[in-house]
């Protein structure tokens, strides 16, 4: 990979990474929001980089760039052959060039082949990045475990109760005191279509990480039309009685009293609760 | 799509131009430059006009956005092991590494594992640091046991497996010395067993060498190993998002059944899954249909072996270390789980 490739590579990467963690909220399609410094610092870093690349090779006395090339010891002398001209990158496949280059040449310019899949990332990221993961994702997977629960707190008096997804799901599977029974909550998520055709669930993904580790909560709903898959909606409703309330054999799922389309959340991959202004 | 074909055959012409150009002056080679990215981005329109139809299929974009999601995630963990490893190189003498470890490699190998607690980062850090520890004349036993150690025992780790299994300290306990049981007994059968000719000739760097700026060194050498371990982590981070979306995780559920069957097949999973080392506990925690020893597994193998680790190790090592390396570490790992996981859990 010759020198002014790796600056493009450099300068690419890192507006990049600054592009999706500072000046837009992109990172949080793809990984945890706690990650934004390390990934602006990466990116500011990616920057600098690529510039002192760039100025350390056009600076005017080419005698320092030649020299600094071979500040790196080579076990071979042909190195000085091949910067020039030695680095089509039309022949040969690109894992055997990447072996051959790192083998033959220790020279720090002959970057192997295989850095050119950086530019995949950094110009999906730039120009076409893809949207975060929705129904495709969450109808194929299983859903995530609720965690076991001994105690609730009394639900408030509010009616109807903003309640997560994960939450409406232990106290209607784990309390033993039945609170949820006739209550009206407020549920929101995205719209994920039945498989099978009939019905649809409201639907939460979660990550840890980022989203190679995404997990799904899901709560079916009855009694109301579906809208498109992926589309942002908040529900109110009650419990639909099915199963014994309190115990595992209870249903997750809600009688829709009301469904009205919401704003997609800025971090949407969390279970959070639906926020009571019009989002 | 006239204008386009005209703009294509523009592009052909000014590729075939490049080579002679070489030699050009810089005013003919700026206008060669304009023209070449003029045609690229148009032909990228193009592109993108046709590819879109496609790549709104809901499989691709979830594909995509996985890829994306792992290389996003490991990058700043890649530029830290890759600074350090260019830091090491340029700054860092090797005597220092022979006089902090034992001088005889039997020994070395759990001195440098159990030091692996001192690098709290992800997998892909570790790759390019025990690369250059190597090139500082450190035995290969040792950098490995470093390398399998690092990620999977730091406090990141641990208090991350602390958090998702709140409740069983054993699991942290489990997970601990089935780690560092793994790390030293792939670090002696390297010692046993190992071949340097396996080892592609990756001694990169030779240090710091007289007469020369330690700055300039440590930034051309940062610089070489993060372009070239970034493009194998962009390959990996692609397998394992092919393997993400290809296969759903409840297809696995159904081999929760069978103990045996379930601990290979989520050591498997953390193969194809390769979800970050301080992520996987949650992702274990959230397999509940499994026994605590197959989940053991899980996080035991996960930051040892994965597909884009053994890219980067086939990028870094060579492609014959790699496969041999991988395939014994599983085998040691899954056993040392269920040996330690069936006494402890």
């Amino acid at each position: 990979m010759k020198r002014h490739v790796q600056v493009v590579l450099l300068v690419l990467s890192g507006l990049a990474l600054l592009h999706a963690a500072l000046f837009t909220d992109l990172y949080l399609r793809y990984v945890k929001e706690g990650l934004r410094p390390y990934l602006i610092a990466s990116g500011a870093l990616l920057l600098l980089l690529g510039v002192a690349e760039a100025w350390s090779s056009y600076r005017p006395n080419a005698g320092g760039e030649h020299g600094e090339r071979h500040e790196h010891r080579h076990e071979d002398g042909e190195h000085g052959e091949r910067h020039g001209h030695g680095h089509g990158h039309e022949d040969g496949e690109e894992g055997e060039e990447g072996e051959e280059g790192d083998v033959g040449v220790h020279d720090h310019s002959a970057v192997p082949r295989v850095a050119w899949l950086l530019f995949l990332p950094a110009l999906s990221l730039l120009l076409y990045a893809p949207p975060a993961l929705g129904a495709y994702t969450a109808s194929r997977e299983t859903p995530k475990a609720v965690t076991e629960r001994e105690h609730f707190d009394p639900l408030p008096a509010a009616s109807p109760v903003p309640l997560t997804l994960t939450d409406f799901i232990g106290r209607v599977q784990q309390d033993h005191a039945r609170d949820i029974r006739g209550r009206s909550v407020l549920l929101t998520g995205f719209v994920t279509p039945d498989k099978r055709g009939d019905g649809w669930y409201l639907t939460r993904i979660m990550i840890s990480c980022c989203a190679a580790d995404a997990q799904s909560v899901k709560v079916r709903v009855y009694g109301a039309q579906a809208l498109p898959a992926n589309t942002w909606v908040s529900v109110k409703g009650t419990w639909h009685p099915h199963g014994t309330l309190g115990t595992k054999s209870a249903e997750a799922a809600l009688d829709a009293l009301a469904v009205r389309k919401v704003a997609r959340p800025v971090n949407a991959y969390t279970d959070a609760l639906p926020l009571p202004t019009t989002r | 799509m006239q204008r386009a074909e005209e703009r294509a055959g523009e592009l052909a012409v000014a590729a075939a131009d490049d080579g002679a150009a070489d030699d050009a002056p810089a005013g003919g080679r700026l206008r060669l430059w304009l023209a070449l990215s003029l045609g690229a981005v148009v032909l990228l329109d193009v592109v993108l006009f046709v590819v879109r139809g496609w790549t709104d299929q809901p499989a691709v974009q979830a594909w995509r956005t996985v890829c994306l999601a792992v290389t996003v995630q490991a990058m700043p963990f890649l530029l830290l092991g890759t600074a350090l490893s260019g830091a090491i190189n340029a700054f860092v003498p090797a005597r220092v590494f022979t006089r902090v470890l034992p001088k005889r490699p039997v020994l070395a190998v759990p001195v440098a594992g159990l030091a692996g607690v001192v690098l709290p980062g992800c997998e892909c850090a570790s790759v390019p640091v025990s690369s250059s520890l190597i090139g500082r004349g450190v035995n290969p036993a040792a950098a490995f046991a470093f390398l399998l150690s690092a990620p999977a025992v730091n406090p990141v780790v641990l208090t991350a497996t602390a958090v998702a299994f709140p409740g069983s300290p054993a699991m942290v306990l489990a997970r601990l010395l089935a780690s560092l049981a793994t790390a030293f007994v792939m670090g002696w059968l390297w010692l046993w067993l190992g071949r340097e000719k396996w080892l592609k000739p990756a001694v990169r760097h030779t240090g710091h060498r007289p007469g020369h700026s330690r700055w300039t060194e440590f930034r051309t050498g940062f610089q070489h190993d993060f372009l070239h371990a970034g493009g194998f982590l962009v390959l990996g981070a692609m397998a394992a998002a092919t393997f993400n979306v290809a296969v759903p995780r409840s297809v696995l559920d159904a081999f929760s059944g069978s103990p045996w069957l379930s601990v290979l097949f989520l050591a498997a999973l953390a193969i194809v899954l390769a979800v970050c080392s301080e992520a996987d506990a949650f992702v274990a925690a959230s397999l509940t249909g499994f026994s605590p020893t197959a989940r053991l597994a899980f996080m035991v193998v996960g930051p040892m072996v994965d597909l884009k680790l053994i890219a980067l190790q086939a990028g870094t090592f060579g492609r014959a270390f790699a496969f041999r390396f991988s395939a014994a570490t599983t085998v040691v790992a899954v056993l040392s789980s269920v040996l330690i996981g069936g006494a402890l859990l």
